[in-house]
């Protein structure tokens, strides 16, 4: 909520807090999938119709990296592992 | 930049169902969780027929459009807004 930020969106101070508000609850919403993914089994969708199986561990706060356990690969399982986020295009898992 | 991009964070405060188009012809439809907004990735549930929800993750990268379907009523609200939440703010059903 710096004049600088407010500045940056243009609005007025109202509009930019509650934007600013949805903002942070969206990103809330969104760390706490990825506390709901760790441990489970995941499907990861990546680049050039690449699809493997791993075990959801962790990502980074910048989106660089999401590290992976059991990660099977064609040339067998590897027990932890790092997905560049830029190779991936999608993952999903179950809730149960 | 995508049209998608330039959609308030606002706009994600309701809930709805989409399609998204990714890259290399990927398609996803869900009920949209949050788009973060960081890395612009988009969270995506289904619920399936044995009672799971299935959480889908479109990286921001990746998404190249996003066609809102439908919106979604309260009872879908309510169900989509527990499935995230914190343990101790759990609705219990009577």
């Amino acid at each position: 909520t710096s004049p600088r930020f407010q500045a940056l969106l243009g609005g007025r101070e109202e509009e930019v807090g509650a934007a600013q508000e949805a903002r942070a609850a969206l990103r809330q919403r969104y760390l706490r999938g990825l506390a709901a993914a760790r441990g489970r089994p995941t499907h990861f969708s990546l680049r050039a119709g690449v699809r493997v199986d791993a075990v959801f561990g962790a990502a980074d706060v910048e989106a660089v990296a999401f590290q992976v356990d059991a990660l099977r690969t064609p040339l067998g399982v590897e027990a932890a592992a790092l997905l560049r986020c830029t190779d991936v295009l999608a993952f999903s898992f179950l809730l149960d | 930049m995508n049209d998608w991009q330039k959609k308030s964070p606002l706009e994600w405060k309701t809930y709805k169902m989409v399609k998204v188009a990714a890259v290399e012809k990927h398609e996803y439809e869900g009920w949209v969780l949050t788009v973060d907004p960081v890395s612009a990735s988009i969270v995506l549930a289904t619920f399936l027929e044995n009672e799971k929800v299935s959480i889908s993750v479109v990286l921001g990268h990746a998404v190249q459009e996003v066609e809102i379907l439908r919106e979604g009523d309260d009872e879908m609200k309510q169900r989509l807004s527990c499935i995230f939440a914190p343990e101790e703010s759990k609705a219990y059903s009577p």
